[in-house]
This record gives C-alpha cells, structure tokens and sequence, in this order.
C-alpha cells in the first residue's frame, strides 16, 4: 500500500508545501516592510492552487516543441498585491501580512493534525495500540 | 526546505532593522557634537537606506542596507562663543539631529523588528509541528 495514494495523506502534503511556500512569501513582505518600491506578494489560494489553475504552461501541440524549462506551477502561483501606496513607494501593510501569517500557521497546523490523526488510526490498526 | 528560507529571510530583516537602530543610535549619542577648530561643521546625521537583494544561494530575495548616507539638511548656528568651534562671530555649527524624528524612526524600526520576530515565531512553531507528525 501507497500512503501517497490515500487522497486524505496527498491533500495534506499539498496543503502543507502550500502554506510553507507561503510563510516564505509573506516573510519576505514583512522583511521588505521598510524597502522602498517593494509590493507585497500572495499566493494564489489553496482551492486555486489545487485545481492547478496556477499550471499555465505553453501548450506542446507538435512533437518537437520543447518542454519550458521553468517550474510555471511554482511561479505562477504568485501574485502581486495592489495595496495602497506609502510615500516611498512600499506597499505593504503589516497588519494584513502578520494576519496572513497568523491564517497560514493555523491551516498548517490543521493539515498536521489531520495527518498525524490519521496516521494514528493506521497504528491502531496495526495493533500497536495508542 | 520553504520554512527554513522563511526563518532566514526574517532573520535577514531583523539585521537590516538593527542596523537601522545602531544608525539611530549613532546620531542621538551625537546630538551635541560640534566641531572642534573655529568654524568646523559639526556632526551630520546619518541615514540608511534597504534593499530587496536575490540571494542566489538561497533563491529567494532577501532585504539588506543599500547604503548609509548623511543627511545634507543644514546646520543651525547657535551663539556660544567660548565654543572652540565658534567663528569670528561666535556662532557654532549645531548637528542637524532631530532627536523627535530620531525616536519616531526609533519606534518604527522597533515595530519591523518585532513583526520579523513575530513571522519567525510562526515559522519555528510550524517547523515544530511538522517535526511532531513523526512521532
């Protein structure tokens, strides 16, 4: 048996790479707080990313197009934020970015949770008994 | 690892803050320093200033001080002519440190470090929990 093909173990990983990617992004806004010209960026949402909406690849209709060499899952992912202005030019306002971290830490410890829980019942059915 | 590269992009933008403070730092410590031979400019106050840097090792962008400058405001004068720095009419060159525009940066460099902290906080607690799925 495959763990990775329960459906339950492979939506929590990719629940989890999600919100670790976006702990990154949302770091480096609130270390950029006092860069000048410095736009906050975001991740797509999960549901989004899930769906694959973010796979905008060039399409292969010809055998002897070549494969893009960019990760375009990793990178489309990202967007840029349009927020108000300060007048150096940075837009990022803390608030919205220390909330953002605060979503973020709480969907990856229900994701870890979930995982560790069902993993569990695993070892219950094993017999090792909890 | 993701969560690793956000614990360091924090810590990046924890040092840039302290440099801002010991920027600060410098200028209140030298809010009275005046030259020291007739007519000397007297100490200007400094300036910092960041930016957003690709780290090619980590690949990802982190933040650090662009540059320190001085801040080419004027001098006031002010008449002390016992100063060994006064001219011929008795004036000396003052720093061009406000120490109120000094305490607000203080305040704000304060703020950017403790949101940097808080987003390292967040990270170590999710690291932790990660680790805790293999127990």
């Amino acid at each position: 048996m495959d763990p990775t093909n329960i459906p339950l173990f492979n939506l929590a990983e990719q629940r989890l790479a999600w919100t670790d990617r976006r702990q990154e992004v949302l770091a480096q806004n609130i270390a950029n707080l006092n860069t000048p010209n410095w736009q906050a960026k975001d991740l797509r949402p999960f549901s989004q990313a899930l769906e694959g909406v973010a796979g905008t690849a060039l399409a292969r209709t010809e055998p002897g197009h070549l494969a893009g060499t960019q990760d375009t899952a990793a990178q489309s992912l990202l967007v840029t934020l349009a927020s108000p202005h300060q007048p150096d030019g940075n837009a990022v306002s803390l608030d919205d970015q220390l909330t953002k971290v605060a979503d973020t830490a709480t969907s990856q410890e229900i994701a870890s949770t979930l995982y560790k829980k069902y993993l569990s019942m695993f070892s219950l059915a094993l017999g090792y008994g909890q | 690892m993701d969560l690793d590269k956000a614990m360091t992009i924090s810590a990046r933008g924890m040092d840039a803050q302290t440099a801002r403070l010991r920027v600060i730092a410098e200028n209140m410590a030298n809010q009275d320093s005046t030259g020291s031979t007739p007519g000397a400019a007297a100490y200007r106050r400094k300036t910092i200033t960041f930016e957003n840097r690709m780290d090619q090792s980590l690949g990802v962008s982190t933040v650090q001080v662009k540059h320190i400058g001085t801040d080419p405001g004027e001098q006031q004068l002010r008449y002390d002519p016992s100063n060994p720095a006064a001219n011929k009419d008795g004036y000396v060159k003052q720093p061009n440190v406000n120490s109120f525009v000094e305490v607000m940066d203080m305040r704000e460099a304060e703020r950017s470090y403790s949101a940097n902290l808080s987003v390292m906080q967040a990270t170590r607690d999710m690291l932790t929990r990660t680790l805790q799925m293999l127990k």
